[in-house]
């Protein structure tokens, strides 16, 4: 063993309350740490998989009129700016490099009525079901009633609204059509009701829709069923689905089987031509101008009442995306960096009025909380460090003064500055290696364990810092890489000033002390 | 053997002052000194004449506050601290006036410091000096010892060891027999004198004790930072 390292090695052991006491902080730095970046990356995990896997997709298109980002927060109460010309620039989406799948959507918050007239609101999310089932597979639970077929007009309503509507506002509770009441899905006051005999259980909700020419429309979408989010239900749950064309005539759109009766039938099927080219969609702009355009004319709601229910066999994709979204949520394909499909995507579709925005805008508050409890953790890992510098650095310092004479004796018999430079620093590199080696180990186990009892909460909060519903901290390599480097950090920062202490002992020093 | 006339160390009108408060305490007044190679001086003087001191600047730990000092033809005053860090480790052997080992390694590995710092030698021919320069000091017998478990006077040994193993042109000891019995420094005495008539190597040691000073060749009196004689 080169000298430096055996004096290094040795001084650890002739000092060593002190390098326990070094040892003891990088340990507990090292480990929390390491567990701090567990959660964190689980937390980044979780929230992934729950939230953009789940329900937002990494990026929505969003009207360029829209002004309020935030779309997905129930707060913004009025719906988003509508969207008419998707089926302009649907091609873009479907044939883009970074795009793996989307899928067209419109939201809003009609009224909820309860039987005696009193309004409260509901979160209504308009889609086709089988296109948002590819995009979201499995990520909702049918609890009641079952899943829509395909092209099938309905509501499948979360079971957090039906909880919160009965306990708010609706004096019944309400079950899919055609299926049993299942008492275990009871909430506590509806069971209350229910050993009452006073539960009043109804198979149709209504929702009243405003638009801008004020005029309401009442719909009653049959419930198809009643569904959970797997995780953060609160926080997504309160977003009914509804089949695309209910939603536009719920808020008074144009749906796509009005656009379909108005359109002649050369356009038509120019419409329903998969290959479209985008010369072909910017030569019939005009045409789509007058399809889309809203809720401006309402001579249409004739027509209505006689295509909807032949919707359910003639309609297909292209015609549904021939009325009105107002947003596309979409999902990038893996890999591709988040910031960058933004500002590509919004140059590719600039010309059609839309813009894009990622997963955390839309959501607004809630995606800030996840950021908060996640800067939270890492300022709190931060301030780990910090503590560590800074008793390190005195503990070494005071260690560098106290061999003033052994290391000014070096130095007169010949031990240049850079000897007792390397010679500091070893003894602080095999201690962080060691000890701080040892903190990341333990950490590293203890994210397994924890992991491995996956532990699961229905604290509402405590699950976006698990990132869902259950806990599953988790370390990549690139998280353990991070860890060492920290480390290194660490080590050599609480290190620079002790050194620069003990390069400045001169032979005279050490004779002094005598 | 011819001795070189050549003056290995020359010192003209070396002064150093210590600021003392608002006083200014001057250690020496002008020192004019010259040694040549082989010998084996001593430097007698009071408590406080300034022997330490000019021990300190002849072997480069310390600067003086004016004058020049030129050690085997290199002024040294104008050198940076890597330059007379090397100058001490390859010229210079020094015996301080209380015993500094490296407390962590032991008897062998303390002599073996200076050698392996040069990294010039291997690792073969720095184990057999220093075993040769123990033996020479009567240490053989403790070479597996650490300085804590050593005696005042064989950890005195262990630096005249360290100080002799580099085979430096110049060794300088302050005080080297003040902390040993009379037999003791009696032996180191032999020791250094021994090591002068073999191998020519140039010994300047500090001493107020008498005794010590049958065993110079050359004795410079120094009084209130002025030598004397
Ligand atoms: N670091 C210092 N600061 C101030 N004064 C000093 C310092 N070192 C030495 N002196 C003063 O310089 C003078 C010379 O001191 P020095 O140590 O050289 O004497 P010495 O001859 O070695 O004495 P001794 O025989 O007691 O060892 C003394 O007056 C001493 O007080
Ligand atoms: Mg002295």
């Amino acid at each position: 063993m080169p000298l430096i390292f055996t004096i290094a090695w040795r001084n650890i052991f002739r000092h060593r309350g002190k390098s326990l006491v070094i040892g003891v902080i990088l340990f507990l730095g090292a480990f929390l740490m390491t567990v701090g970046s567990g959660i964190i990356t689980g937390l980044d995990r979780g929230l992934k998989d729950n939230i953009v896997n789940s329900f937002t997709g990494d990026l929505l298109v969003i009207s360029s009129k829209q002004i309020n980002n935030a779309v997905l927060t129930p707060m913004s109460g009025a719906a988003s700016e509508p969207i008419n010309n998707f089926i302009q620039f649907r091609s873009v989406l479907k044939q883009h490099k970074m795009i793996d799948h989307y899928v067209p959507a419109a939201q809003g918050t009609p009224m909820v009525m309860s039987d005696e007239g009193d309004p409260d609101f509901n979160f209504i999310i308009g889609v086709d079901f089988k296109q948002y089932r590819t995009m979201f597979p499995d990520k909702f639970r049918v609890l009641e009633g079952r899943q829509p077929k395909d092209g099938e007009r309905g509501l499948l309503l979360t079971e957090f609204n039906r909880r919160t509507n009965y306990e708010y506002l609706l004096n019944y509770w309400v079950i899919p059509e055609g299926a049993k009441l299942v008492t275990a899905n009871l909430s506590k006051e509806a069971l209350t009701a229910y050993t009452k005999g006073t539960l009043r259980v109804k198979e149709k909700m209504v929702f009243m829709g405003m638009n801008d020419k004020t005029s309401a429309m009442d719909i009653m979408p049959p419930v198809l069923g009643i569904i959970k989010f797997k995780a953060l239900d609160t926080f997504i749950g309160i977003s009914n689905l509804v089949d695309i064309e209910t939603y536009r005539e719920c808020f008074g759109y144009t749906t796509a089987a009005e656009s379909h009766v108005t359109l002649n039938k050369e356009q038509a099927s120019l419409l329903t031509n998969a290959d479209l080219s985008d010369d072909d969609l910017f030569s019939n702009e005009t045409m789509f101008g007058s399809a889309g355009s809203s809720a401006s004319d309402y001579s249409i709601h004739s027509v209505k009442q006689e295509t909807a229910r032949t919707l359910v066999v003639t309609e297909n994709h292209l015609d549904v995306d021939a009325g009105m979204y107002n947003m596309i949520f979409i999902k990038l394909k893996s890999g591709v960096p988040l910031l960058k499909a933004v500002n590509v995507l919004n140059q590719d579709l600039k010309p059609y009025g839309v813009r894009v925005i990622t997963w955390r805008q839309a959501l607004g508050e809630i995606a800030e909380l996840a950021t908060i409890i996640k800067a939270s953790l890492f300022i709190f890992v931060m301030f780990i460090f910090f503590v560590a510098i800074i008793i390190i650095m005195n503990t070494l310092s005071m260690a560098a003064l106290e061999r003033v004479s052994e290391i000014g004796m070096m130095r007169a018999v010949g031990a240049r500055k850079g000897f007792i430079s390397k010679m500091f620093f070893s003894e602080t590199a095999f201690l962080s290696f060691f000890f701080g080696g040892l903190g990341i180990l333990v950490g590293l186990i203890t994210i397994t364990i924890l992991s491995w009892i996956g532990l699961s909460t229905d604290n509402d909060m405590l699950q976006l810092l698990y990132g869902g519903a259950r806990f599953h901290p988790f370390l990549t390599m690139g998280d353990i890489v991070a860890c060492l480097i920290q480390l290194s950090i660490v080590t050599v920062i609480s290190t620079l000033y002790p050194m620069r202490v003990a390069r400045q002992i001169t032979p005279l020093h050490a004779i002094a002390k005598d | 053997m011819a001795i070189s006339t050549t003056p290995l160390i020359h010192l003209s009108s070396v002064t150093k002052e210590y600021p003392l408060g608002n006083t200014t305490v001057h250690a020496l007044r002008g020192v004019d000194l010259t040694v040549s190679k082989g010998d084996f001086m001593s430097i007698v003087g009071p408590s406080g004449s300034g022997k330490t001191t000019l021990l300190n600047i002849i072997g480069c730990i310390d600067q003086a506050t004016s004058g020049s000092v030129v050690i085997d033809g290199q002024e040294i005053t104008t050198m940076n601290d890597k330059q007379i860090t090397d100058l001490r480790l390859y010229k210079i052997g020094f015996i301080f006036q209380t015993f500094n080992l490296i407390p962590v390694l032991n008897v062998i590995e303390n002599v073996e410091f200076p050698l392996l710092l040069m990294k010039t030698f291997s690792k073969t021919e720095v184990r057999s000096r220093a075993e040769r320069l123990i033996e020479a000091v009567g240490l053989s017998e403790h070479s597996q010892h650490r300085p804590a478990e050593l005696s005042g006077g064989q950890r005195q040994r262990v630096a005249i060891a360290r100080a002799l193993v580099t085979q430096p042109a110049i060794i300088l000891a302050d005080e080297p027999t003040a902390n040993l019995d009379s037999e003791t420094g009696n032996q180191i005495l032999e020791l250094m004198r021994d090591l002068n008539q073999k191998e020519h190597t140039t010994f300047i040691f500090s001493t107020h004790d008498h005794n010590v000073l049958a065993y110079a060749k050359k004795i410079v009196k120094i009084k209130d930072g002025l030598i004397t004689e």
